[in-house]
């Protein structure tokens, strides 16, 4: 079990910046998830984390001494890939006790120990099984039987669940969160993801084009995005994004003018999560486009003066239909204005829809 | 009943029609093509089993055609008898019915031919006089060497040779898919031109540099000749093979606490098992039948090897005794096949590139 720290890492191939200034603590026993679009940094991280690439520049700490230079043999790091990357010419007991091999453990405590990690992910009955006989599932515990075997200071996981079906995922995310717990290992998990990040990690490191846009738990990335690229990325259906012109306290954004909470003058961007807008009878005129039932809500398209708006309403059926025309209004506080230039969140400003 | 109902008479007579027409026309295709691959065969294997029946059957001073024809008469009908077979039954029955007609067939061959065979032209495997009874004892001494001689040196030839060949193409195709180094693309280029020219080419130049080199009439020039001219074709073939290794499993290795040199050996090279099987295998049977090199680099007797043996065995009783000169090749071709009947099963893995069909 380890703190690991990072400080102005930076990985470059060439004229390639895959990561950039990188800084980053995580707290001894701490689940935490790199969450980003494919090409980020985000496996490159992973990488330099398991000792598989040397950063270019800046220090990677583990519990306080520099292990740049440390190769991924004898960091003691588990990781489990995407692929899972079990060795297909070795059984599941044999794949499972590969670790412990260059560990000089004797053989039958080697066993013992393969056993009980076994039984930890629940496999122990597919022991004399080999790779290619095993569903993806059951692959997917073995590698994390053969990560935790040598109970690593530090668990990697690799997009773990993206080649897992559905119903799977699931109960495989609230398996890797127990065994977290039950372990208590520092855990890095890297994903594409936003559900698998918010679900099972502390907190989530959100990456974009090799740098940090933001840290927080899922809440925060949630209701205070510190950018733009967050608030589009996190949330499903999507945050609605508007532009606007705010001046003299006003906020003037299609044909609607709202007022202002707070001291801001220039191109903004403002933005509503779908339910956090309401709909009643007075307030902001909209006319129904398209209703989605999704199931548990209802999404439904707007068309107002300040563009086309998505809105999210409880229950699987709604009053609406395609043309009705209603009103709609929110909470200031739920509203997220961004510096549409730096494309930063301003903070303690909010707007608010104009007084009747 | 309710499936009963859903026939209608008119419409089960219909299916019944159409399904005697896909058996028919299933059973044409089916002996259009064993026909076509029993033709074919037969000119393919007719040449092997004239070569073991020449050899214990010929005496010296010519060949018994009369033999040769009776034999023919029996193995051609077999090998269309065992293509009807195939076409009516398999399975068990199969195998039964192809041993079955085996037996009638060898049955057959002893009544025809039995009074015919001997062992007298494998006399070269005891007696290294093979031209004793042909031109006399004072000038056949010694002329040829110990067929032992040249079978110990082919082997020495092929197996060092392979040696050779697997380690450096199996390091050198882990190397070549692994790491970016300058001038990479071009070596790779390079391979596929040296393996593009014709060996003959280089033909004089090699015997200057083995002459110079003091190499001239070793074994260890023409290893090092064979395994140089074979490792181009090897070293892609590795290449490929371990292209398609993926990554994850040697990065999980080293995670795992494995040098990059265990890895290697205790991770990646069993997924390549089958390619280094192939390249080991075509490496030897190369050296096993090398004979344009031997034949410009070897002179002495004693480092002949089985494709000189029977070039000189052939040189010197042709025409007077092919029953040896069969008997000679067939010795020569045992090894060869033997390997082939042990690696056959891993073989036919195998497709350019490294993907395992």
């Amino acid at each position: 079990m380890a703190r690991i720290e990072l400080r102005g890492i930076r990985k470059q191939w060439g004229a390639v910046v895959a990561v950039e200034d990188m800084n980053l603590v995580i707290e001894d026993g701490e689940f935490v998830a790199i969450l980003g679009p494919s090409g980020c940094g985000k496996s490159t991280t992973l990488f330099m984390l398991a000792g598989i690439y040397m950063p270019t520049a800046g220090d990677l700490l583990f519990d306080g001494a520099r292990v740049n230079e440390v190769e991924a043999k004898d960091r003691n790091v588990g990781i489990v890939f995407q692929s899972y990357a079990l060795y297909p010419h070795m059984n599941v007991k044999r794949n499972i006790m590969f670790p412990l091999k260059f560990k000089g453990v004797p053989r039958e405590e080697a066993e013992r120990l393969a056993l009980e990690a076994a039984r930890m992910v629940r496999v122990e009955e597919l022991l004399e099984r080999m790779p290619a006989q095993l569903s993806g599932g059951q692959q997917q515990r073995v590698a994390l039987a053969r990560a935790l075997v040598k109970k690593p200071q530090l668990l990697l996981l690799d997009e773990p669940l993206s080649n897992l079906d559905a119903a799977l995922r699931l109960s495989m995310r609230s398996e890797i969160k127990r065994l977290q717990r039950e372990t208590g290992i520092t855990t890095v998990l890297v994903t594409h993801d936003q559900i698998e990040a918010t679900t099972m990690a502390d907190r989530i490191v959100v990456m974009r084009t090799g740098r940090i846009e933001q840290i927080g738990t899922a809440e925060d990335l949630y209701r205070r995005p510190d950018s733009l690229f967050v608030a589009s990325f996190i949330g499903a259906p999507p945050i609605n994004l508007v532009e606007g012109e705010a001046a003299d306290g006003r906020l003037r954004v299609g044909e609607l003018t709202l007022e202002l909470r707070g001291d801001v003058a220039g191109a903004v961007v403002l933005g509503l999560r779908p339910e956090s807008i309401a709909l009643d009878g007075a307030g902001i005129p909209a006319r129904v486009v398209d209703v989605e039932p999704m199931g548990r809500e209802t999404l439904l398209l707007l068309d107002t003066p300040m563009g086309p708006l998505r809105v999210l309403q409880g229950g699987a059926s709604v009053p609406y239909r395609e043309g009705d025309q209603l009103g709609l209004t929110f909470a200031p506080q739920d509203s997220i204005l961004f510096d549409r230039e730096t494309e930063r969140r301003l903070a303690d400003v909010h707007a608010a829809p104009p007084k009747a | 009943m309710a499936v009963q109902t859903l026939e209608a008479p008119a419409g089960a007579e219909r299916w019944q029609m159409l399904a005697v027409r896909a058996r028919r026309r299933r059973r044409l295709t089916d002996s259009l093509l064993i026909g076509f691959l029993v033709t074919v065969s037969v000119p393919i294997i007719l040449p092997y089993f004239w070569m073991l029946t020449i050899s214990v059957s010929a005496k010296t001073g010519g060949v018994e055609s009369v033999v040769l024809w009776r034999a023919s008469g029996v193995l051609v009908p077999a090998v269309v008898a065992f293509g009807l077979l195939r076409l009516f039954v398999e399975g068990r029955r199969l195998l039964w019915g192809g041993l079955m007609i085996a037996a009638i067939a060898l049955v057959a061959l002893l009544l025809l031919v039995g009074q015919d065979l001997h062992a007298q032209n494998y006399r070269f495997l005891w007696n290294p006089d093979i031209v004793a009874d042909i031109r006399g004892r004072a000038t056949a001494e010694a002329q040829f060497p110990s067929v032992w001689v040249a079978f110990r040196n082919s082997l020495a030839l092929a197996v060092t040779q392979t040696a050779l060949v697997l380690t450096v193409s199996t390091l050198a195709g882990y190397y070549l898919s692994r790491f970016q180094f300058p001038g990479r693309s071009g070596f790779l280029q390079g391979l596929l031109v040296l393996h593009a020219f014709p060996a003959m080419t280089l033909i004089i130049p090699i015997f200057l540099l083995m002459y110079w080199s003091g190499l001239l009439d070793t074994l260890t020039g023409v290893i090092l000749v064979i395994a140089t001219l074979e490792l181009p074709f090897a070293i892609f073939i590795m290449k490929g093979f371990f292209d398609a290794v993926p990554w994850d499993i040697e990065m999980s290795a080293m995670t795992d606490g494995a040098s990059r040199r265990q890895a290697f050996l205790q991770v990646v090279l069993p997924q390549v098992k089958v390619g280094m099987l192939a390249v080991g295998v075509f490496a030897f049977i190369k050296g096993w039948e090398e004979y344009v090199f031997v034949r410009t680099l070897l002179f002495e007797k004693q480092n002949w090897v089985m494709s000189l043996y029977i070039f000189w065995v052939s040189e010197d009783i042709m025409g007077v005794d092919y029953g040896i000169v069969a008997a000679v090749a067939v010795f020569y071709i045992l090894p060869s096949l033997l390997l082939y009947i042990f690696c056959q099963k891993y073989l036919v893995q195998m497709t350019l590139g490294g993907i395992k069909g």
